[in-house]
């Protein structure tokens, strides 16, 4: 009974917490005044998709990948190739980006199983590094080192999403499906076989699973979610150039992971959005602003490794706890006068 | 009784060291089939070779009527071989229950997309693991423990965890390697029963052990290995009185101590 009552409790909290995002959601463009905010916003909510599923290769399954950036790039660049070279719409130019993350998920899965630690962190590297020189050099599709330019917006039945707010809407129903999606699987038993992939594939193996497929599966995954996370970035933009999609595009999307801590789908946002905010919030410091939030993540990786949100969290729960125990014996004092 | 585990001639060389060296065994149905040995005999050799970790030098291994030689482990499991490790494999980070219904995952059917949106077959499917895994967990006595991190866990129970993480496939077979090294003796008690309960269901063990006691109490058949050579087989009674065995394996001292009791 008890426990019926509990999990009852559970999913009230739950619909209680999810209303309340999405209505922070909703009304937050109301709340930002310049345009700018806005779109570091929607900045967040690109991120937040490749974060999400970073967090399938990188935080469940344990494995480091670098090369989320070239994830990013091929969607972006597929859509974007599409959109203006052939005037396909940028809503086929998604699927295109699915399918480049299926394509680029095997083709990471395979080296990852054999290869571990450091070594497929360099070879996911490698992989993002090769599609960066690509799209700097072959000039007649990718435009060089200048890039694409004058991508169109993402339209429907003739409304165009021409303007940061319209287009926050837009990617916060994006960000809305794709979060549903990796809750399910994270949570599921997929992510469990993730989970337990990182801890010790071996036993995994021995209880019938096929782990070759379960790592590809978690690279396709990741490829796909950092795939459409490219390809709303393009349309977002409306250009793009090679020199976006650097090494440090990847380490900050691990950064984002990190501070979110690894494996939360709730730490994911979390994570994505700090990120991202906690920059423009620094630039009063000008010239530091950088250092300055560098050694802010370097201090929280030392000292809060489980995540700066659980880190939050537990603290709270700590203090809850104590003052219910106060409650609990000035309470008792009370009763024995 | 029809065999169910058959080795013929099975050889495992490392470069130089034949670890081991063209052991015959034939193990039957419903037994428990004890391999015993001094350290470094070739025992946890035979049963990665029987379970795909390692390739197998030359040789067949036969399994249910399968020849598993040279398959991949994760297709020998599925044909109902279970496993558990000399040195415990666990998942440290998550729940015992967690722990448990992986074993279970090969016997759901729903693929990742269907998990994703087909929400009433997932928690079904989500609702019959758990439900398994908590039934063997009573079986094995750690129900009440379900809910611990693994990691938190003494390492006896985190030992006979993976049995039940083994029992989750529905194996015919279940290997264990030294399932008693590290356990204090009322473990190792619990541990006999688990074995003999699940024996009594219709599973068959193959058990590599050191520990003398748990060995003749509970095996039907035994072979001794030694320096990758078999030297004997048989029940525990010609086994424990066979001279070879004794001077190699046993020692006088053991001999003295049975005669005593
Ligand atoms: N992967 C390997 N590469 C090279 N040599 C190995 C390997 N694995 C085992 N050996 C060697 O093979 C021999 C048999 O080892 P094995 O682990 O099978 O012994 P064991 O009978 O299980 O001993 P113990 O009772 O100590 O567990 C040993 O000499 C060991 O050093
Ligand atoms: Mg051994």
């Amino acid at each position: 009974m008890e426990k019926k009552s509990n999990t009852m409790n559970n999913k009230k909290r739950n619909i209680i917490l999810i209303c309340t995002a999405a209505a922070v959601v909703l009304i937050l463009p109301w709340i930002l005044t310049t345009d700018y905010q806005i779109m570091v916003m929607n900045k967040v909510l690109i991120y937040t998709v490749v974060v999400l599923g970073l967090n399938f290769i990188t935080g469940l399954t344990g494995q480091m990948n670098l090369g989320t950036a070239g994830m990013f790039a091929l969607g972006a660049y597929a859509t974007a190739v599409a959109a203006t070279s052939y005037g396909i719409s940028p809503w086929i130019g998604l699927v295109l980006a699915i399918v480049m993350g299926l394509l680029v998920g095997r083709g990471l899965g395979y080296p990852s199983l054999r290869l571990k630690g450091v070594y497929l962190a360099l070879t996911t590297i490698g992989f993002s590094e090769v599609v960066r020189l690509v799209a700097a050099n072959w000039v007649s599709v990718t435009g060089g080192t200048t890039g694409i330019r004058n991508i169109p917006y993402y339209s429907l039945a003739g409304y165009v999403f021409d303007t940061q707010t319209k287009m926050y809407y837009l990617f916060a129903v994006f960000v809305a499906f794709g979060i549903f999606c990796a809750y399910r699987l994270a949570d599921s038993k997929w992510g469990r076989i993730f989970k337990s992939l990182r801890d010790n594939a071996d036993a995994v193996e021995m209880s019938g699973v096929n782990i070759a497929s379960c790592k590809i599966l978690a690279f396709t995954v990741c490829a796909i979610y950092g795939c459409i996370a490219g390809a709303l970035y393009a349309h977002f933009m409306g250009y793009i150039n090679p020199s976006s999609f650097t090494i440090d595009l990847s380490t900050n999307f691990v950064i984002m992971l990190m501070v979110g801590g690894l494996g939360s789908v709730v730490g994911n946002i979390f994570g994505a959005a700090v990120v991202t905010i906690l920059p423009e919030i620094l630039r009063v410091f000008e010239n530091y602003y950088q250092l300055i939030f560098c050694t802010i993540v370097l201090v929280g990786a030392i000292f809060f490794p489980e995540g700066w949100m659980f880190a939050g969290i537990k603290v709270i729960r700590k203090m809850v706890k104590k003052l219910r125990k106060r409650e609990h014996i000035t309470g008792e004092m009370g009763g024995g006068e | 009784m029809g065999s169910l585990l058959k080795l013929t001639d099975t050889t495992k060389q490392f470069q130089g060291l034949r670890a081991v060296d063209a052991i015959n065994l034939d193990m039957k149905e419903n037994t428990i089939h004890a391999l015993i040995g001094p350290n470094g005999a070739g025992k946890t050799t035979t049963v990665n070779m029987i379970t795909g970790v390692h390739s197998v030098t030359s040789g067949t291994i036969e399994f249910d009527g399968h020849d598993i030689t040279g398959m991949p482990t994760y297709k020998i499991a599925r044909l109902g071989i279970g496993r558990t490790f000399q040195n415990i494999k666990v998942f440290p980070t998550m729940t015992l229950l967690e722990n448990v219904m992986v074993g279970g995952h090969q016997c759901t059917k729903l693929g990742a997309l269907r998990t994703i949106f087909d929400i009433r077959g997932a928690k079904r499917e989500e609702e019959m693991l758990k439900e398994k895994a908590e039934n063997i967990l009573k079986k094995l006595g750690l129900y009440e423990l379900r809910n611990e991190l693994m990691q938190n866990l003494p390492y006896g129970r985190q030992k006979i965890s993976e049995i039940g993480r083994a029992m989750m496939t529905d194996p015919k077979l279940i290997l264990l390697d030294e399932p008693a090294a590290g356990l204090n003796p009322s473990e190792r008690g619990e541990l006999i029963k688990v074995i003999k309960a699940a024996y009594g269901e219709g599973l068959s063990f193959f058990l590599i052990e050191h520990n003398m006691d748990v060995i003749m109490s509970i095996s039907d058949y035994i072979t001794v290995l030694s320096f990758g050579k078999l030297i004997a087989e048989g029940t525990p009674q010609e086994i424990q009185n066979n001279p070879e065995v004794i001077a190699s394996y046993l020692g006088e001292k053991y001999k003295q101590k049975m005669a005593e009791e």
